[in-house]
């Protein structure tokens, strides 16, 4: 799935950082696995907005998840201020995993 | 930029500490019934109405199946409801309720006093389950998403209400008659309303969602599972009608042709998730969960084994009916829980330990948290002591069924190792 940015050249380095953080359950990074849906940079006020879904909602390792999220986006941008929210509009569907994830799962 | 963001979906999940307690319970729990089992195999020999038989299944049917079931529940409402628990505390209230119920209900069975001890463990038990309902229903109604998964979860807590209710009945009956027949004659209606109604409505509609979900698969048939969640109902409600009040016994085939059915539109929902999942690998955990589906087939064939016998004969079976409950309780019921045991736990232990540090170092992965050949091991004394015990059941051999509970104890404490190990993990981080 393509992740909507205002920033190309930034929205590749975060979906780099995005790649160290793993779905537990799965083996799969969120960036594959099609959660991450928007990057948006505010580079004057130095802000990193991030929207993300879940394979399941109210699932128990979300909060796990987008802790890592945010802490890989900390670590790629220093000083921006990261904020990232959930959202289920549209829900995650097994489409949205990219071709890489599917090989990766078809192996595992 | 930055505006319109959909934010509804919140991740709050039910806090491990709710949880925790119902899987060391339950671990617990199979520890003493397969002690209990070791000890008493020679009472399986004779008829199924023995203080040690009935010690064990409760055991089996309350301490190790109930008790991990409500602990999953908890875990699992929010997914299926898509919102949170309504309250942890009355989740806590259950636990201690049915923590301290069982072991008094079993303790009374045991020793066969049917007076105060399993009058008050049953009420202490009813009190739990009141909680869980309440607790349950209350998130539904807040979520406003009921959906096929919630609904199943909630009968067959209803039906679990029903049969603990049921039970009292039956150990109040012993002291002053308040039935028209003996207690004994009540005690396939009791069984029944509990395997089928709690145990075979819960892990239908868990499991539809929990399968698919793990094998991560594309596979999803809202229709079948209401066809399973019908025909197990309106099966389990003629079956209680037809106890009730008839005596014609041919006419029990007609609710166990639907619960049959239930069963093997499950197995087919379950048998079209494998096929249509995502991730080919089918980790030991899930392929445990998968033979628990195919070992529902066994109960079914020896209740068809049993219904004839009662249609040809006056008497019951007793042997039949003894390898028909250990092939629900150590067969179907304790696969699924092996199996789903290390498909959850992992995860709530990998969440209250690693929450806090996720992102900010390497982690071991969830399944690192336990040792993967002590669960092979588990897995493979498991389906021997099974196999063994259940052959040893047919063909009335003491030194069969000594073998196969050495070997399903040795289930048990492999089972405990790896649940203690998850229990206790502390943090490791590269």
């Amino acid at each position: 799935m393509n992740v909507i940015t205002n920033n190309t050249l930034k929205s590749t380095v975060a979906l780099a950082a995005l790649q160290d953080v793993v779905d537990p359950e799965i083996g799969l990074n969120v960036v594959d696995l099609g959660l991450i849906y928007q990057l948006d940079f505010d580079e004057h006020a130095g802000k990193l907005y991030c929207s993300m879904t879940l394979t399941t909602q109210f699932c128990p390792m979300g909060d796990s998840i987008t802790s890592a999220v945010k802490e890989r986006l900390k670590l790629a941008f220093p000083g921006y201020e990261i904020t990232c929210e959930l959202t289920f509009d549209p829900p995650w569907s097994h489409a949205m995993i990219s071709p890489e994830g599917k090989e990766f799962l078809n192996e595992k | 930029m930055f505006a319109n963001h959909d934010n509804s979906g919140t991740a709050t999940t039910t806090s491990y500490r709710v949880v925790l307690p119902f899987y060391f319970y339950a671990a617990i729990a199979f520890l003493v019934a397969t002690v209990l089992l070791f000890l008493s195999t020679g009472d399986l020999q004779g008829h199924y109405f023995h203080p040690h038989t009935l010690a064990i299944t409760h055991t089996m049917a309350l301490g190790w199946g109930t008790m991990i079931i409500l602990g999953a529940s908890h875990q699992l409402v929010p997914v299926l409801i898509e919102g949170p628990l309504y309250s942890n505390r009355l989740a806590y209230l259950s636990f201690l309720l049915a923590a301290a119920g069982i072991p008094l209900l079993v303790y009374g069975f045991y020793v066969f006093d049917v007076g105060w001890p399993t009058q008050t463990g049953a009420l202490l038990l009813i009190g739990a389950i009141i909680c869980f309902l309440i607790n349950l229903g209350t998130s539904m109604v807040q979520s406003k998403k009921e959906n096929i998964h919630a609904l199943s979860v909630f009968t067959a807590s209803l039906w679990l209400l029903a049969t603990a209710v049921v039970g009292l009945l039956l150990l109040c009956n012993f002291s002053q008659p308040l039935l028209p027949a003996g207690s004994l004659s009540y005690l396939s209606l009791h069984a029944h309303m509990g395997i089928v109604g709690w145990f075979l409505l819960l892990v239908t509609g868990v499991g539809s969602r929990l399968i698919p979900m793990f094998l991560i698969s594309k596979y999803t048939h809202t229709k079948t599972l209401w066809w399973i969640f019908m025909l197990i109902n309106t099966g389990l409600l003629a079956f209680v009608f037809l106890f009730l009040y008839t005596n014609s016994r041919w006419l029990f085939v007609w609710p166990l042709l639907a619960i049959a059915a239930a069963i093997v539109l499950f197995g087919h929902f379950c048998f079209r998730a494998y096929q249509e999942r995502i991730r080919k690998k089918v980790d030991e955990p899930m392929q445990l969960s998968l033979l628990s589906v195919l070992l529902l087939l066994l109960p079914i064939l020896l209740l068809i084994l049993i219904v004839v016998w009662l249609m040809l004969s006056p008497a019951v079976n007793s042997q039949l009916v003894i390898a028909y409950g250990f092939i629900v309780f150590f067969g179907w019921i304790t696969a699924i829980v092996l199996g789903m045991t290390f498909k959850t736990l992992p995860f709530i232990v990998w969440n209250k330990v690693y929450h806090d540090l996720a992102g900010k170092g390497k982690t071991p992965n969830p399944k690192d948290l336990f040792t993967q050949a002590v669960f092979n091991w588990m897995g493979l004394s498991y389906v021997a002591g099974f196999v063994v015990f259940t052959t040893g059941l047919f063909l009335q051999q003491a030194g069969i069924l000594q073998t196969g509970s050495v070997l399903l104890l040795i289930t048990a404490v492999l089972y405990n190792w790896n649940v203690m190990k998850l229990l206790i993990h502390k943090a490791t981080i590269v």
